[in-house]
């Protein structure tokens, strides 16, 4: 009789205890589960989708959705695309416009608030409150000022006998009243970021630089600045990811007008896609902004790593 | 790897309740959508009626023996101004019939990602979509609602109901709307131009109603000062109005030659050239100092506050002159067909909404769904959705509006338009070629580009649209 399974040395071992052992050995891997299933679901899925559909053409057709491969078909018609260069052209201005001046005035703000010591809790109230109000609410406001006949900015123009200029219908105002709503808009996130770095910044420093006979103009320069680099950093790089995404303001006070004047590559994809229901070539455009930007954040990372070095 | 027993009973745990939350939230995600539609109502008064409106029956009666009661429906309906006289027509169905109707009031903006989604879904959750001129053609050409005789073979449309250049038809073989085409659609908001001006200040110089360009021009010229403009254009966005004056001197965006199925693109021609520079010259000239930033809403505006004499607008802003709380030339606004570059060579542009029955629902509910279209076109119906403040789609019921002594003064107007309706090009393509017209026609408009140019390049980019697309199109003349 030949001897049963069970008298082998290695069932000899109980199988809850061989299960205890596999546990064991791959408890870490079991840990990490759940984080790396979700970012699948949440980000690989929907980004191997996209890359996807950026190669096909995608219709609906009897409710059934119809891919067909074609290859780099799309990057051909985003070369040939008028507006795609424009829409380029337009989305840098307005980030490099934005990311440069909202940066300057955060700063400035923050050393302000920093070293006042009166009604500190009020500034960082009145600055927070642009950032709660949302997004379609601030076009809406804004739009209304800025309305030729009626709007607020202009009548505040007219009592002191200047005729107000058409901000959202004149090509060479348009873009800049874009930015300015921004201003409005965004600068109070870069300010949160940048006091909260500068109330971080350690103290005695300053202190021994002053014994060393260091002016404001001095610590400023060599201490604080550099202290502050890694958070500037990585407020400049949230900024920029913000800004190149910019839609809704545009959206609500020209809609890409007037002509190409603020046609930017988020809106024009949101037109491609939901107007004409092109969605792969709207889907090509989109990794290409989503790219755009990721060379954008790589710099930053290298710079950041180099401040933090 | 030897744990300390609590860490054991930890591991025990961790995994677990990690699982489980990773279940949770996938089967979460997955799950069914919540759907934003409120509980559905028996009936559908939610407002107010019209001033104008016959008091409606608010009771829903019994349903008869003989007529056995159609499923519940629910209409997918964009938020506009002619909705309070859609609500009032759906309740006096409601209570002629006593079928259901639930009604999904949605902004302008949301209507064709729902439509979108309700005809991909296994079935869908409206039973009627309204469609804009705009986007109809994805839903006729790709089958995503259903062919009317494919409901009720018998169907046969009164030819009372205008059919707006075929905007109710379908060519599968031209892939256009077209006389031959397959019925998919029935209209349900009959907005077309019309052109509206102060008669009060006509009168006091002299001056007729306009019926040429000319006209406009000589009264534009004789009626601006320094607080009015003599004319305002249609900016945001430029096609809809542009394509009326490029309709009246005889041109077209793209033409197509049935017999061949050929297509020609003849936006860069002679006559769009002459159309587009009076419409530039009368924007631009004659127009307030935001000329390149007006849409409907600005215009009405302008209009109701007695700062533009005249304008080329939908004939569904005609009640907002008559509205106390809006204008101020109350009962000084008259409406007449939009004029042509020659006496008789008018041309107005529709803009109307069509409903069509989704392809995925089942034949109950498509027969329900189909009731509901077909009484709401009979001449009472339509009478009755006039008065209620709505834009109707009978010609015997314009004719008959024409005497009405509150809204005759439109209703006439609208009346001797007809025979002037001109569509926009109806292709899958539209919206694109829309888009190309409209960025162009702004860019001539502020003068970033000459008219020529202008239509060109158009021209250019609507041949090479139409060329990907697949369609036999003729070389571009030069």
């Amino acid at each position: 009789m030949k001897p049963t399974s069970a008298s082998s040395p290695s069932s000899q071992v109980p199988l809850t205890s061989r299960l205890g052992n596999f546990i064991d050995r791959t408890f870490q891997y079991w840990t990490i589960a759940p984080l790396i299933i979700t970012l699948l679901f949440l980000v690989a899925y929907p980004s191997v989708q996209l890359l996807r559909m950026s190669v096909s053409e995608v219709d609906i057709v009897k409710g059934k959705t119809v891919w067909e491969f074609v290859g780099l078909k799309h990057l051909e018609t985003a070369l040939q695309d008028p507006v795609v260069p424009v829409a380029l052209k337009n989305t840098l201005i307005f980030v490099i416009a934005v990311v440069l001046i909202e940066t300057a005035l955060s700063l400035l703000i923050s050393i302000l608030v920093s070293r006042s010591k009166h009604l500190v809790g009020l500034y960082r109230t009145v600055m927070l409150i642009p950032l709660l109000i949302p997004p379609i609410a601030i076009g809406t406001m804004w739009r209304l000022m800025y309305d030729y006949n009626y709007g607020f900015i202009n009548q505040v123009l007219d009592l002191i006998g200047i005729a107000g200029p058409t901000w959202t219908a004149n090509p060479k105002l348009a873009l800049p009243s874009i930015i300015l709503v921004d201003l409005w808009h965004w600068t109070s996130f870069m300010f949160l970021i940048i006091l909260a770095g500068l109330e971080s910044l350690p103290l005695e420093l300053n202190e021994a630089a002053r014994v060393d006979g260091a002016s404001e103009d001095q610590i400023f320069r060599f201490i604080t600045l550099p202290l502050l680099r890694p958070t500037l950093i990585t407020a400049v790089m949230l900024r920029t990811i913000f800004a190149f995404k910019v839609f809704d303001e545009i959206f609500l006070l020209t809609g890409g007008g007037p002509g190409t004047a603020t046609e930017v590559v988020s809106l024009y994809i949101y037109k491609v896609f939901s107007g004409q229901f092109r969605l792969g070539y709207a889907s090509f455009l989109a990794l290409g902004l989503a790219l755009i930007i990721s060379v954008f954040v790589i710099f930053y990372r290298r710079l950041g790593q180099r401040a933090h070095a | 790897m030897n744990l300390h027993p609590i860490q054991k009973v930890k591991h025990g745990f961790l995994l677990p309740l990690s699982l489980i939350v990773v279940l949770t939230f996938l089967l979460t995600a997955c799950g069914p959508a919540a759907t934003t539609e409120p509980p559905a109502p028996t009936q559908v008064v939610t407002e107010e009626p019209p001033a104008t409106q016959a008091p409606v029956v608010t009771e829903a009666p019994v349903a008869t023996e003989e007529a056995k009661p159609l499923p519940p429906i629910t209409i997918l309906i964009n938020e506009s101004p002619w909705l309070p006289g859609f609500e009032a027509l759906v309740n006096k169905y409601v209570a002629e019939t006593g079928n259901q109707v639930n009604l999904n009031r949605t902004p302008f903006n949301g209507m064709l990602e729902k439509s979108r989604n309700a005809v991909q879904a296994s079935e869908s959750e409206f039973d009627i979509l309204t469609l804009n001129e705009q986007w109809y053609m994805q839903f006729y050409g790709d089958g995503l609602v259903t062919p009317i005789k494919e409901i009720d073979p018998t169907f046969e449309l009164d030819p009372q109901v205008i059919e707006y250049e075929w905007a109710t038809r379908w060519d599968a073989e031209l892939g256009y709307s077209s006389q031959n085409g397959e019925l998919y659609g029935l209209p349900i908001n009959g907005n077309i131009m019309l052109f509206f001006y102060r008669k009060d200040l006509f009168e006091e110089k002299g001056l007729a109603a306009p019926q040429t360009w000319a006209d406009v021009e000589a009264a534009a010229q004789a009626l601006k000062t320094d607080e009015m403009a003599g004319y305002v254009v249609r900016a945001n966005p430029p096609n809809w109005e542009f394509q009326a004056f490029l309709a009246s001197y005889g041109g077209n965006v793209i033409k197509l030659e049935e017999q061949t199925g050929e297509w020609e693109v003849t936006l860069n021609s002679p006559e769009a050239l002459q159309a587009l520079t009076t419409w530039l010259k009368l924007g631009r000239d004659y127009g307030p100092a935001n000329y390149a930033d007006n849409g409907q809403a600005e215009m009405i505006a302008l209009m109701a506050s007695g700062k533009v004499p005249q304008m080329v607008l939908v004939g569904a802003s005609a009640p907002d002159f008559d509205n106390p709380e809006k204008s101020i030339v109350i009962g000084n606004v008259a409406a007449v067909p939009v004029p042509g570059s020659e006496v008789g060579k008018n041309a107005t542009m529709s803009g109307i909404w069509v409903m069509g029955v989704p392809h995925n629902l089942p034949a109950e509910r498509k027969e329900a769904a189909l009731a509901f279209l077909k009484w709401s076109l009979t001449k009472d119906a339509q009478m009755f959705y006039a008065q209620s403040g709505a834009i109707p789609v009978r010609q015997d019921v314009y004719e008959e509006m024409a005497n009405d002594p509150k809204l005759g003064w439109w209703m006439k107007a609208m009346a001797d338009s007809t025979s002037y309706i001109h569509a926009q090009p109806r292709l899958t393509e539209t919206p694109q070629i829309i888009e190309v017209l409209d960025r162009r026609l702004k860019q001539a408009l502020i003068n970033e580009i000459t008219p020529e140019e202008a239509l060109s390049e158009g021209a250019k980019e609507i041949f090479k649209i139409l060329s990907d697309a697949g369609y036999k199109v003729k070389p571009l003349s030069e």
